[in-house]
């Protein structure tokens, strides 16, 4: 085993208030790469066990994913990305939209027959 | 659209295994999405901080520095620049390990594949490189340019050819060298009769952009340069591999060792924003030093900022803050027509242009993976900050030493 150095030289610079937050962003990230991983190794599995024989290590290492495969994991990963900032994309689009909580409110007032309100 | 392109194999490249290959094209594809799925939110997020601005500080902010100010406190620009960083990250994770694995096979394959090019490699792993190189880890690349673990290693080498074609996520080519195969197109078209004998290219690496002047200027002497010996290594193995006799050796840009007029044609590929703002004046000196007569420098690297787009100005100076490239910025604020001039280069002999990304040659080759579809989207974009393709071309500094060519 080498000793390439792993962490780069040059202070991480710290992106959230609180740097648990950096920290965890990272460890989402990293399990989120470690389930593709997976979901990939599982697709290979598949895809060479289809005539009903199961493939072994060395036939799974083997394995040179065509075209086809390789646009259907990238398409899945893009879900997976899609999914995993649902939340900031939806904050995204309500400041696009120029909704905002004070809005909500005003819908809330109104389904509860405030006084002012239009109905 | 899926991007899928794919890296071209060469005897030199590290192999990696099922999981390693899954885990560069996680890296990859998470890259792709914060540029294609993150990115544009951000552009509404932005208006919306700059009107609040505006009412608290009666006036919007005045350059990318006071922008950035306004960003940093955005919950969506946290989330944004924090998954570009970690992007990055999983990037050199992901390689770096593979390589690890194979470390002294890939040396012994170096030293194998360099007995094939018959041109020079010319290192000294005593000589230091300067500070703004080894200061801080460059694109977050673990090891940096220069880190060898002995004499005949190459390992940052291996790191840096698989790293670019997963930052650059393929629109550098099969081979990553889509810089250099468009300036090779660019003098084609624009300079039919120019028939270089001696070609240098600085701060070349591992010779991604390096190699397409060889297969340009077949009679030419090509030779590339860089402070970084593993790189030098990778670069004179991988030509080898390529069965291309292109010499590499240990030279910094703003001081070579090289005669008085030397070359013919002097190329550098994103070098520039890599010196400093003493290096890079040394640098346009060094070209004209090195320059015979009617000879030609070309600068393939980033225009100065034109503060018409501080939006624009702030996500690019994100790399100078995120990305460890402390002259990013900087850099884009110099005036390079001007340094050229200040180097000896006369005013209207020195212009910037445009040189088209060769990115459809890549499809018209049946390359795997780029489809003509994917290709010419590349291609007809217009340029969009903080994404990897700028999207038509890359930008030239070009230059001609005045006096009749002998």
């Amino acid at each position: 085993m080498s000793d390439m150095r792993r962490y780069p030289r040059g202070a991480r610079p710290q992106f959230f208030e609180d740097p648990g937050l950096d920290e965890a962003m990272s460890m989402i990230l990293v399990l989120a790469s470690e389930l593709s991983v997976l979901r990939d190794r599982l697709d290979t599995y598949e895809r060479l066990s289809a005539d009903g024989k199961a493939p072994s290590q060395a036939d799974v290492e083997r394995y040179q994913p065509d075209e086809e495969t390789l646009n259907a994991r990238e398409a899945a990963r893009q879900d997976l990305f899609e999914r995993l900032y649902f939340v900031a994309r939806k904050r995204a689009q309500e400041i696009a939209e120029q909704d905002h909580g004070q809005r909500y409110r005003e819908v809330l007032d109104d389904a509860a027959g405030q006084p002012g309100s239009p109905e | 659209m899926l991007n899928t392109f794919q890296q071209q194999p060469h005897d030199l490249l590290p192999s990696a295994t099922h999981d390693e290959r899954s885990r560069q094209e996680f890296a990859k594809s998470l890259k792709g999405y914060v540029q294609q799925g993150l990115l544009p939110g951000l552009a509404p997020v932005y208006q919306k901080r700059l009107v609040r601005y505006e009412g608290e500080h009666g006036a919007v902010p005045k350059d990318r520095r006071e922008t950035r100010r306004m960003m940093i406190p955005d919950a969506y620009f946290q989330t944004y620049a924090s998954a570009n960083r970690v992007a990055q990250e999983l990037l050199w994770e992901s390689v770096l390990t593979a390589i690890q694995r194979q470390q002294p096979e890939l040396n012994q394959r170096a030293q194998e594949l360099s007995a094939k090019n018959a041109s020079p490699l010319a290192v000294d792993p005593a000589k230091p490189a300067p500070r703004y190189v080894t200061g801080i880890d460059i694109h977050c690349m673990p090891g940096g340019y220069a880190d060898a673990t002995s004499d005949d290693d190459v390992s940052t080498g291996a790191l840096y050819d698989r790293g670019v074609y997963l930052y650059a996520m393929g629109y550098m080519g099969p081979t990553n060298d889509d810089m250099g195969r468009s300036v090779c197109n660019y003098i084609r078209r624009n300079m039919p009769d120019f028939a270089p004998k001696a070609i240098l290219d600085m701060g070349c690496t591992v010779g991604h952009s390096t190699l397409p002047y060889k297969e340009q200027f077949a009679d030419a002497e090509v030779t590339g340069i860089d402070v970084a010996a593993p790189q030098l290594r990778y670069a004179h193995a991988r030509a080898g591999a390529m069965g291309l006799n292109v010499g590499f050796m240990q030279e910094d840009a703003s001081q070579t060792s090289f005669a008085d007029g030397s070359f013919d044609l002097i190329v550098s590929h994103i070098l520039l924003h890599e010196t400093s703002a003493k290096a890079m004046p040394a640098v346009f000196r060094e070209c004209f030093r090195l320059l015979k007569p009617g000879g030609v420098m070309i600068h393939a690297d980033l225009p100065p900022f034109d503060h018409s787009d501080l939006f624009s100005e702030f996500i690019l100076d994100n790399e100078t803050h995120y990305n460890n490239e402390p002259f990013w910025g900087a850099m884009r604020d110099m005036d390079q027509i001007q340094l050229a001039v200040d180097a000896g280069f006369v005013r209207d002999q020195v212009r910037f242009d445009t040189a088209p990304m060769a990115v459809l040659e890549f499809a018209a080759a049946q390359a795997e993976g780029y489809s003509d579809e994917s290709a010419e989207e590349v291609a007809d974009r217009d340029f969009k900050a903080g994404e990897y393709a700028p999207g038509g071309g890359w930008e030239v500094l070009i230059g001609v030493k005045g006096g009749d060519p002998s």
